[in-house]
């Protein structure tokens, strides 16, 4: 049997798409500097832009299988690529959320880390679930459709794929796969709620806009509007991501891999146009 | 601080606990819908010509409906709150209107994905809608509630600073990443390909042909329902419940010693996965052995 990777189709860049993107983000990054300076909220902006784009990068490294893998037709997990990516990129952003919440703040670092190994746990346990189930329910061995040999383990895959199929489960270079995509995610995720509760919804910023008069009653809502733009953002990025994709992926020793620079050029100019109006709506 | 460390480990081991549960009832709810990919499979059939009784609620993928319903039932618990209503009748009450939403959902997108069927002579039941829409029903209510009270304990007595609602949208999508991502390998190709081989993919060339007779007359989504709850439903109880546990555990007793604690703890519990995972992977390639002798190019 041959191993016949998909065509990779698409990996070129599209330069004057990409040229219009760029020139937006320039443009809104440019606004931005105009109107507040080199303050505190025009970094929360290039946070905001950085925390997309790794959503938009660890998003590649997902293995996700869709409906085929449902079947056993296909390797990676069985469902789709921005629900995956956000199931895990939102668990790292609750672990996130709440060590910002510690008292005193533990500062960017912790809550970044804390984020980014909350989604890579999450991936962890739901990768190996994939193949607990896979070879304990189905009898079936892990084998990768894209590659002879796993890049990782050097095991070879050909002899291990099931007739009439493009392969089965998890290779242990999807598992790794899933575990970066997941630590991306939730650093990205992180990063983007920190920035906007640090820096943007800052409790002089909330009380202006709002009119309240004791500064402690706008925390919750600080800590609500953060996570919800934070959530937001990431959907947008994994399902442009994911879009960019185009169904499924195996991991990063798929070709579709290489596909990621124009992911991450279209994740960080969408964050761009979503943080300027997640900024605007206090900070203007 | 010992006191509220053991009182933490006794919220953390409650909330994985209903995470267990919201687990199994997610993948038994989605696998009687055929709200995971396998709905592929129920929709393929009758344009192969394989007329089935198989109910297919799956206009959404289980993450964003998870999300959705969740979320729903957490705002609805979390303004029940501040009215100062009860916590447990604010949970079911929650939990009960958002099973409402969830059967109005269930009985549009049965009716919407069948009836585009009609040109392969696919009929609608209208004793399958009747029968099974209340038993995803029932099964959603359980995965709801349990998810919405783990969410409150989170938030009442963890501390967890997201809102309820918030905390709903992060773990109805979890919930639904880990039920479909366990769950679906299970209903798709050990119930729906019961008649291929055991221990191989469903070959490409099998598409479509799902099974549709059971012992007794024809299969419908209740027996998919008993079949997958065996283990489909138990895996992805026990997947989201660590997630859950793991994900707690390793912020409540660590978080108080030093802050990088739970990170490096989290760090060694990937480790520990991907181990696991690796023996799993090389236990099932010497067990089971190759399907053919030797590489061809």
């Amino acid at each position: 049997m041959t191993v016949t990777p998909k065509p990779a189709g698409g990996v070129g860049m599209d330069w004057t798409s990409m040229g219009i993107g760029i020139l937006i983000m320039i443009a809104i990054i440019g606004g931005a500097y105009i109107m507040f300076g080199a303050t505190s909220v025009f970094y929360a902006l290039i946070g905001i832009i950085v925390g997309g784009a790794l959503i938009g990068f660890g998003v590649h490294f997902v293995p996700v299988g869709g409906a085929p893998a449902a079947m056993g037709q296909a390797p990676g997990i069985a469902t789709g690529v921005a629900m995956l990516a956000g199931g895990a990129g939102l668990a790292g952003l609750f672990g996130g959320a709440w060590a910002a919440a510690m008292v005193p703040s533990p500062g960017i670092w912790v809550v970044c880390m804390a984020g980014a190994v909350g989604g890579a746990l999450m991936m962890a346990i739901t990768c190996m679930f994939v193949n607990v189930i896979y070879v304990y329910a189905m009898g079936i061995p892990a084998a990768s459709g894209k590659v002879k040999t796993d890049p990782i383990t050097g095991d070879t895959q050909t002899e291990y794929k099931s007739q009439g199929t493009e392969g089965h489960g998890l290779p242990f270079v999807s598992f790794v796969g899933g575990v970066i995509g997941g630590f991306l995610g939730g650093l990205g995720g992180t990063l983007i709620y920190y920035m906007l509760l640090e820096n943007v919804y800052t409790d002089k910023a909330l009380s202006d806009a709002l009119g309240a008069s004791a500064l402690a009653n706008v925390t919750p809502i600080a800590v609500s509007l953060a996570g919800m733009f934070a959530i937001g953002l990431f959907l947008v990025n994994a399902v442009l991501a994911a879009y960019n994709i185009t169904g499924t992926i195996e991991g990063p020793h798929d070709p579709k891999f290489a596909r990621w620079p124009r992911a991450v050029v279209a994740t960080a100019v969408a964050s761009a146009v979503c943080g300027i109006v997640a900024i605007g709506i206090v900070a203007v | 601080m010992v006191e509220n460390i053991v009182l933490g480990i006794g919220l953390t081991a409650m909330a994985g606990a209903l995470a267990t549960v919201a687990g199994a009832a997610e993948d038994t709810e989605s696998d009687i819908g055929s709200q995971g990919d396998p709905n592929s499979q129920v929709q393929l059939a009758p344009q192969m010509g394989y007329v089935h009784r198989i109910f297919n609620k799956a206009i959404a993928g289980e993450p964003p409906a998870y999300g959705l319903w969740v979320a729903l039932g957490a705002g609805i618990t979390g303004a029940l709150l501040a009215m100062g209503v009860n916590v447990i009748l604010a949970l079911i009450i929650g939990a009960v209107l958002t099973t409402l939403v969830q059967g109005v959902y269930a009985t549009t997108a049965y009716l919407g994905r069948i009836a585009s069927l009609a040109k392969f002579g696919q009929p609608v039941y209208v004793d399958i809608l009747k029968s099974m829409t209340t038993v995803t029903m029932a099964h959603a209510f359980i995965a709801i509630f349990t998810t919405v009270a783990m969410c409150y304990l989170m938030n009442a007595a963890l501390g967890h600073p997201f809102p309820l609602a918030l905390l709903g949208v992060v773990w109805g999508i979890a919930l639904g990443a880990a039920g479909s991502a366990t769950g679906n390998p299970f209903y798709g190709k050990e119930r729906q390909y019961q008649n291929q081989k055991f221990g191989a993919g469903v070959p490409v060339a099998a598409s479509g042909n799902i099974v549709r007779y059971a012992e007794a007359g024809e299969r419908n989504s209740l027996d998919n329902g008993w079949f997958t709850s065996k283990l489909g439903g138990p895996a992805s109880g026990v997947c989201f419940g660590l997630i859950v546990f793991l994900e707690l555990w390793r912020t409540v007793v660590f978080e108080q010693t030093w802050v990088w604690a739970p990170i490096f703890v989290g760090l060694i519990l990937v480790i520990v996965f991907a181990i696991l995972d690796r023996y799993i992977e090389t236990w099932a390639r010497a067990t089971y052995g190759p399907y053919v002798k030797e590489a061809s190019s």
